[in-house]
């Protein structure tokens, strides 16, 4: 989800939550989010929202692991899911990332609140210019998965010197959240040049970004993924 | 791709600007030896080659064609006195290969200063020459220049366009603006500034092909007009150049009504002499792409087949 207009405490509360995940990717234990939820009243919608915001990616390390999630991380996960349907009238990248989540509670067999959804409408993506589409591949980097086919994943597939020049264009702007969400989409496309140079790229970004748990989380997935640990 | 004329006009305007205000090419005679004589001849030696183009291109209107003689004729007759400044600099100092560097384009136009060919054929056949601790893009210049003037480059152009960043073709994202610069001056010397599009080899042209668009998008936003123009040469240089429209729309805007283009962002103010300084360069470049750029319009015009 896009971070655009979120409240500091919000932010840092995404971060933590996002921290937790890239604990749990690289071998951590998987309870700060869980011990996250522990707390009550006002703080604990906080990190629902901050779980709505991480989306998919928060059960990330069992997807990665085919391991059964903690079950408090499940319930909130499920929770951020219901409290935030999208409207009608929602940004496309809202509408996918909580897409995204359901297709990850259907994953790992997990019942998924309210009625099932098809696929959101994916022809704002393909008429893109290739500064539009990386910014918002981005932002739907917790779609970046293989074996997960998605109208999204197709036409990221089709474009992968667009999203390379995405790349290039982030790492230039400073903008290391994106630059990471297009890395970890390239890591999975064919086709990307190879004077990119994608992986001294991706340890750059790391580097230059990665105090942000948001852009280690990126990284950190990509790398997984490149080294092959999907079930 | 953009509108031809758009691109043409900011060529119009940019060799009016550098007409009207010809007597910001000036030499010091006087300068600080610190600063050295020779400074101040590459402006001179610049228009010289961007004048060079625009004959060769032969997309000049009359206006402009006539404009860029008569610009050519002043510099080499008044600012470099007949040639002669350019043999008292080499007399200053008589290693120095910039005397060479801005006589090759007056000669290739017609100009004579036999002096400067001497001593110009005299340091070719010295070590010290091709031992020349210049960067690795102003190397392949030198030795790209011997070759148009007649001589065996020293050292070959191949050797020393292996040195340069580009013909490494590093990752495209740790491009800086220095580096942006020898990337652009590395196919000006390879194409003859622009007149051989052959002599880019094929694996750097595709990967110009790769990462110029983001380049060129990243500059245009920040709104650097010298280096924005100067990649725009390097488009216009490509087998297939793209003639960016946003951003030659945005370069055409950025230029002044009295064609003065700013290096970066808005134009300087204050003393005549500091502005032109500042911004003659980026001008020149202005006339540099436009001349390319319309050039290789045409040609596509010329190749399109009627739908």
């Amino acid at each position: 989800m896009e971070q655009s207009g979120t409240s500091p405490l919000l932010l840092g509360t995404v971060q933590d939550v996002a921290s937790g995940v890239v604990s749990a990717l690289r071998g951590g234990d998987h309870a700060r989010v869980a011990d996250l939820a522990a707390v009550d009243g006002g703080a604990h919608s906080l990190v629902t929202a901050a779980v709505r915001v991480v989306g998919a990616d928060l059960l990330l390390p069992d997807v990665l692991r085919g391991t059964p999630p903690d079950d408090a991380e499940l319930a909130l996960f499920t929770k951020a899911v219901q409290a935030y349907p999208p409207r009608r009238d929602t940004k496309p990248t809202v509408a996918w990332s909580h897409w995204a989540m359901r297709r990850t509670l259907r994953r790992l067999d997990a019942p998924a609140p309210g009625r099932p959804v098809g696929e959101p409408d994916g022809s704002w993506l393909i008429e893109a210019d290739w500064q539009f589409l990386t910014q918002q591949l981005a932002v739907l980097a917790a779609l970046a998965l293989p074996t997960q086919d998605s109208t999204v994943f197709r036409v990221a597939r089709s474009r992968p010197v667009d999203v390379a020049r995405g790349f290039v264009r982030a790492v230039r702007r400073r903008d290391w959240q994106q630059a990471a969400g297009a890395g970890r989409w390239l890591t999975l496309l064919p086709g990307v040049p190879d004077t990119l140079g994608l992986e001294a790229g991706l340890d750059f970004v790391e580097l230059m970004g990665g105090d942000d748990p948001r852009v280690a989380l990126q990284v950190e997935a990509a790398r997984r993924m490149r080294a092959g640990a999907f079930v | 791709m953009t509108d031809t004329r758009l691109i043409h006009t900011v060529g119009v305007h940019a060799l009016e600007w550098l007409w009207s205000h010809r007597d910001g090419f000036r030499l010091e005679p006087d300068a600080d030896p610190e600063v050295g004589l020779l400074e101040r001849f590459k402006p001179v030696g610049e228009l010289a080659l961007v004048c060079e183009v625009l004959f060769r291109e032969g997309v000049a209107g009359a206006r402009q064609a006539q404009l860029a003689r008569q610009l050519i004729d002043h510099v080499w007759r008044e600012t470099l006195d007949g040639g002669r400044m350019l043999v008292r600099g080499q007399r200053t100092e008589p290693l120095s290969p910039i005397p060479f560097e801005v006589y090759l384009p007056f000669r290739e136009l017609g100009y004579d200063q036999p002096e400067v060919e001497r001593a110009a054929r005299l340091n070719h056949r010295l070590d010290s020459w091709s031992a020349f601790e210049g960067t690795p893009t102003r190397r392949l210049g030198l030795s790209a220049f011997q070759r148009r003037f007649g001589l065996t480059p020293r050292p070959p152009e191949a050797d020393a366009l292996a040195r340069t960043w580009l013909a490494r073709t590093p990752e495209p994202w740790t491009v800086e603006g220095h580096i942006a610069y020898a990337v652009t001056h590395t196919v000006f010397h390879l194409t003859d500034w622009g007149e051989n599009p052959d002599g880019l080899p094929p694996h750097l042209a595709d990967y110009l092909a790769l990462w110029l668009p983001v380049w060129i998008d990243d500059w245009l936003d920040l709104q650097r007009w010298d280096l924005l123009g100067e990649l725009l040469v390097v488009d216009a240089c490509l087998p297939r150049p793209t003639l960016d429209e946003r951003a030659w729309t945005a370069f055409a805007a950025a230029q002044q009504a009295d064609g003065a283009m700013p290096a970066v962002h808005a134009m300087p103010e204050g003393d005549p002499g500091e502005v032109f300084d500042i911004v003659y360069h980026s001008t020149l470049v202005a006339a540099f792409a436009s001349v390319l750029a319309s050039s290789r319009a045409l040609t596509e015009l010329a190749h399109a087949t009627p739908s």
